[in-house]
């Protein structure tokens, strides 16, 4: 190609380049979440908006641009909370944080496996959300803060029925226990088997929304299970529980797309 | 350097394999609003 070709795709080449990556993290964005359908029907809608464009068709297009103007205020409504947890995230995202060294992780998952373990022959539920890289500010500040470090002691303590926050969900966030006691969102998914409760899907409802790690002990079954973008994994032995969350972070986001 | 190029090739294809679809769908749209909008930018003579 000549200077001049080069001159005159170089600025379409750019823009084009540049929308497709904001459109795919926006896209990328609502994978996983609860508006991911609503985001098809909107993507449906904006090529068919394109094509009666092309096509000159102009009563629908009309139809279409008064249903845009329209659903703007509607999409605002509809996507609030994942615009909220969005520019959170842009603003919280740990860029500079340093990850746990692989025997830290492994001293922590330890403490947290001989906690589950201990859970369960006592019959007692837990539910424990590792943070990976979406942030949880927001849910830690609907618990009670603790900032320790992790024991299987503590844990337990925490869950036990007579504690105070054993209702909740205790959340692990850069190696520390940063907080007891958490609301989660409750998921709606009506593929959730009735035999889970309340604190699964409070599990899948957090992991919907993030990419954090959520250990889930059953009081009833008495098993553990991991929950990771809105995939759960029962039934879980130890030495599972700590390959699976090793794996997931270590992983890239879609692991939970490519696993079962 | 031959760990570099290995890793650099990983990347690439993971980058390339991760939702391939949502992708493309991504493309397109990018072209379809820049045409959009180089349309509207040129009907109204900005």
């Amino acid at each position: 190609m000549n200077l001049t070709g080069f001159m005159y795709f170089w600025k379409p080449a750019t823009e084009i380049t540049i929308l497709w990556f904001v459109i795919y993290h926006i896209l990328l964005f609502f994978q996983g979440t609860r508006a991911r359908q609503v985001m098809r029907g909107i993507i449906v809608l904006l090529v068919a908006f394109f094509l009666f464009q092309k096509l000159k068709l102009t009563i629908l297009e009309w139809l279409l641009t008064k249903l845009f103007a329209i659903s703007v205020i509607a999409i605002m409504i509809i996507f609030h909370p994942e615009i909220r947890q969005g520019l959170a995230r842009l603003g919280q995202r740990n860029l500079f944080g340093q990850p746990l060294r692989e025997e830290e992780l492994g001293q922590m998952l330890l403490q947290i496996v001989n906690a589950t373990d201990n859970l369960c022959r006592s019959k007692e539920g837990a539910l424990i959300v590792i943070e990976k890289d979406d942030p949880l500010n927001a849910y830690i500040e609907t618990g009670v803060a603790i900032d320790a470090k992790v024991s299987s002691e503590l844990i337990e303590t925490v869950f036990t029925h007579k504690s105070i926050l054993h209702d909740g969900g205790l959340v692990i966030q850069h190696g520390r226990i940063a907080a007891a006691g958490c609301l989660f969102p409750l998921t709606d998914s009506p593929e959730l088997n009735r035999i889970f409760g309340t604190r699964h899907r409070a599990a899948l409802g957090l992991s919907e929304e993030t990419d954090a790690i959520i250990i889930v002990v059953s009081e009833e079954r008495q098993d553990v299970s991991i929950v990771y973008r809105g995939r759960l994994y029962k039934d879980l032995s130890q030495e599972d529980i700590i390959s699976r969350v090793k794996e997931i972070i270590r992983s890239k986001k879609e692991y939970g797309k490519k696993n079962n | 350097m031959a760990k570099k190029i290995i890793n650099f090739g990983n990347q690439l294809r993971h980058w390339i394999m991760s939702h391939p679809w949502l992708k493309l769908i991504a493309l397109i749209l990018a072209i379809l609003v820049w045409f959009y909008v180089k349309d509207e930018i040129n009907r109204f003579n900005y």
